[in-house]
C-alpha cells in the first residue's frame, strides 16, 4: 500500500521543549490510532500534518505534497481539533454552513452537505440552537460534523471521543469505522487504550515526542503483557489470601499495604491471577472487598516500555 | 476557489459573526454617547445661533476622530488575528483550502465595514440632531459627507495598522493603546513635519474647513496646531499606510507559526 501521509525525520520543538523528535512514519488508508499519554506529542504530530505548524526538521507530506502553506490540500482533509473551542455566538447550523463556505460550494450544496453532516452526528433537531448552549457531547459532535461535512478523503481526529458518553462513543466509533470501510484514511489520537482498541488494530505508540512502537493490537498487547501488573486486593483476611498464592509461579512479588487489609500482588499474568483469585475466594471463603490495579493504565505501560 | 472568492466568503462569515458578538453591542452602545450628547445640546441650544451648533459639531468630531474610530479600530483590528489565537479557533480557518492572506483580508474587510456602519449611524444621528436647524442648507450635507469620508478613511487606515500589530504581537492591545491614545494624541501637536508621523494628521488635513486667521474660528479645536498636508497627498498617504500595513499583516500571517498558549 502507498502512504497517504508520510513524515520523515520530523522534529518540532517549542523553545527548549521537544514536542516531536525525529519521527518517521507512514500512514496508509484505513484507521490508524495514535496512542500516548497527555503531552506525548500526538497533537503536535496532528498539527504538523494539518499544516498548523511548521516542522523544525524533516518533512511531512500528504499524498506526496508538502503541507505547510499549501492550502489546496485541505480540500481533501477534515480536521477535528482537540480543544473544546468554537465561534460561540452561532448555531450548530451556522457553524457548519459557515465553514463549508470556504470550499467554494454553491449555496444549495452547502445546505445539503451541512444537513447531511448534522444528521450523521444526530444534531438535526438541535441545529438551530446556539453552540454556547450545547452540552459537551453535542459540542464534540458538531466539531466532528464540521470535519466530515466536505466529504474529505483524509480525516484527522484529535481526541474525538473525549467528553462523549458511552453511547455517544459507540456511535462515533461506528461512524469512524464506516469511513474506513469507504476506503478513507482516518488518523485518530487518544490517551485511552480501549478507545483506540475499539477503533483499529493499527496503533502507533507515542511517548515523549518519539514513536515508541507501532504495529497491530496483538503486538502492542504483547508489550503490555510483558509489563508486570500490580494488583491490590482488599480483603477481610489478606494473609490467608496470600498463603493461597505462595506457590503460584505466575506471581513475582507479594506485599501488604500499610492499612494491613490490602494484599499487593505483582504478576505478569493478570488474567491467570484473577482466575485463581476467584477460586481462592470461593474455596477459602475469604471475603474480598475491593480489587484495583493501580498501574493498569497507559502511563504505566509507557513507563515500562521506556525502561523507567 | 480564487483569492477574490475566498476573501468574499471570509468577509461574509465574519461580517455575520461580527454582528452577533457582545463586542459589537458594546461598541454600538458607545456610539450612542454622541447621539445623547447631541440631543442634550440641541435642547439646551433651542432658539440660539447656528454657530454654537457648529462648535458642538467640532466637539463631536473630536470624539469620533480621536476616540471612537481609534478605539473601534484598535479592538477590531488587533482581533483579526489575535482573537483566533486566543480563542483557539484558528485551526478551523487554516485547515481550509484558503490562502492565508485571504483570511486576513476578508476579516479586515468585514470588520472595517462593521465599524464604518457603527460610525455612520452614530455620526449621522448626532450630526443631524445637532444641526437640525439647518437641514435646508445643502452645504450641511456636503460637510456631513466630508466628515463621514474622513472617518471612513480613518477606520480603514487605523484598522490596517492594528491588524498588523495583532498579527505580530501577543499583547497588541497594549501597544495599540499607547499608539492610539499616546503617540497619536501627542505627536499631532508637534510643529513642523514631526506631526506627519501620525495617522490623525492626514485625517485632519482632509477636514472640510480651514481655520480662519490666528488658529481660531471654526474647527479650531480640531485643527489646533495643524500644518495641513494637501488633500491629495493626505489621501495618498492614508492609502499607502493602509496598504503597507495590510500587506505586512498578510505576510506575517502567512509565514508566522501561531501557537496556542497552554
Amino acid at each position: 500500500m502507498t502512504a497517504v501521509i508520510a513524515a520523515t525525520h520530523l522534529s518540532k520543538w517549542y523553545g527548549n521543549v521537544l514536542g516531536l523528535n525525529d519521527v518517521t512514519l507512514e500512514i496508509e488508508a484505513g484507521i490508524t490510532g495514535l496512542l500516548g499519554p497527555n503531552g506525548a506529542g500526538k497533537s503536535t504530530f496532528m498539527k504538523l500534518i494539518t499544516g498548523q505548524m511548521k516542522p523544525n526538521i524533516g518533512t511531512v507530506t500528504v499524498r506526496g505534497r508538502k503541507v505547510w502553506n499549501n492550502p489546496m490540500i485541505f480540500a481533501g482533509i477534515g480536521f477535528c481539533p482537540e480543544h473544546d473551542v468554537f465561534y460561540e455566538d452561532v448555531t450548530g447550523w451556522e457553524f457548519v454552513t459557515g465553514l463549508l463556505r470556504f470550499y467554494g460550494y454553491s449555496g444549495s450544496d452547502i445546505k445539503e452537505r451541512a444537513a447531511r453532516a448534522l444528521d450523521i452526528v444526530e444534531l438535526t433537531k438541535d441545529k438551530d440552537r446556539l453552540i454556547r448552549g450545547y452540552s459537551r457531547g453535542m459540542r464534540q459532535r458538531v466539531k466532528f460534523a464540521q470535519a466530515i461535512a466536505h466529504d474529505p478523503e483524509i480525516i484527522v481526529l484529535d481526541e474525538p471521543l473525549s467528553g462523549l458518553d458511552p453511547l455517544g462513543k459507540r456511535k462515533l466509533i461506528k461512524l469512524i469505522k464506516a469511513f474506513r470501510d469507504e476506503g478513507r484514511t482516518v488518523l485518530v489520537s487518544s490517551h485511552v487504550l480501549p478507545e483506540i482498541e475499539a477503533l483499529t488494530s493499527r496503533i502507533v505508540l507515542v511517548h515523549q515526542g518519539k514513536i515508541l512502537a507501532q504495529g497491530d493490537i496483538p503486538y502492542i498487547r504483547e508489550l503490555i503483557e510483558a509489563h508486570p501488573h500490580m494488583i491490590s486486593v482488599r480483603s477481610s483476611d489478606p494473609r490467608a489470601l496470600a498463603a493461597r498464592f505462595v506457590g503460584d509461579r505466575s506471581i513475582q512479588k507479594m506485599s501488604f499495604a500499610p492499612d494491613g487489609r490490602t494484599l499487593v500482588v505483582e504478576t505478569h499474568k493478570r488474567d491467570d491471577f484473577f482466575g485463581r483469585l476467584t477460586g481462592a475466594v470461593l474455596e477459602g471463603g475469604i471475603e474480598v472487598e475491593e480489587i484495583s490495579s493501580p498501574d493498569d493504565n497507559l502511563q504505566a505501560v509507557f513507563e515500562y516500555l521506556v525502561g523507567k | 476557489m480564487n483569492a477574490r472568492k475566498s476573501i468574499g466568503e471570509i468577509f461574509g462569515f465574519f461580517f455575520f459573526l461580527g454582528r452577533r458578538t457582545g463586542k459589537a453591542r458594546v461598541f454600538a452602545l458607545l456610539g450612542l454617547v454622541p447621539v445623547i450628547l447631541a440631543i442634550v445640546v440641541r435642547v439646551a441650544l433651542h432658539g440660539r445661533s447656528g454657530d454654537m451648533a457648529a462648535v458642538f459639531t467640532e466637539i463631536l468630531m473630536v470624539f469620533f476622530l480621536q476616540f471612537y474610530i481609534v478605539i473601534l479600530s484598535l479592538f477590531y483590528g488587533t482581533s483579526v488575528v489575535a482573537e483566533e489565537i486566543e480563542g483557539r479557533t484558528l485551526s478551523y480557518l487554516i485547515t481550509r483550502p484558503l490562502p492565508k492572506p485571504t483570511i486576513v483580508l476578508g476579516k479586515y474587510a468585514a470588520y472595517a465595514l462593521l465599524m464604518f456602519l457603527m460610525v455612520a449611524v452614530s455620526l449621522s444621528l448626532s450630526f443631524f440632531i445637532l444641526n437640525s436647524g439647518r437641514l435646508a442648507d445643502p452645504s450641511l450635507y456636503l460637510t456631513f459627507l466630508s466628515y463621514l469620508g474622513v472617518l471612513g478613511l480613518g477606520v480603514l487606515t487605523y484598522t490596517a495598522f492594528f491588524t498588523f500589530l495583532g498579527a505580530v504581537l501577543k499583547r497588541a492591545i497594549l501597544v495599540g493603546l499607547v499608539f492610539g491614545f499616546g503617540w497619536e494624541n501627542v505627536i499631532q501637536y508637534f510643529p513642523g513635519s514631526t506631526q506627519k508621523f501620525s495617522i490623525v494628521h492626514y485625517l485632519k488635513s482632509l477636514l472640510p474647513y480651514r481655520p480662519t486667521g490666528g488658529g481660531g474660528g471654526r474647527l479650531a479645536l480640531l485643527l489646533f496646531k495643524l500644518e495641513p498636508t494637501s488633500p491629495a497627498v493626505a489621501v495618498l498617504m492614508l492609502a499607502v499606510i493602509a496598504g503597507v500595513f495590510l500587506a505586512l499583516a498578510c505576510w506575517v500571517f502567512r509565514t508566522k507559526e501561531y501557537l496556542y498558549e497552554e
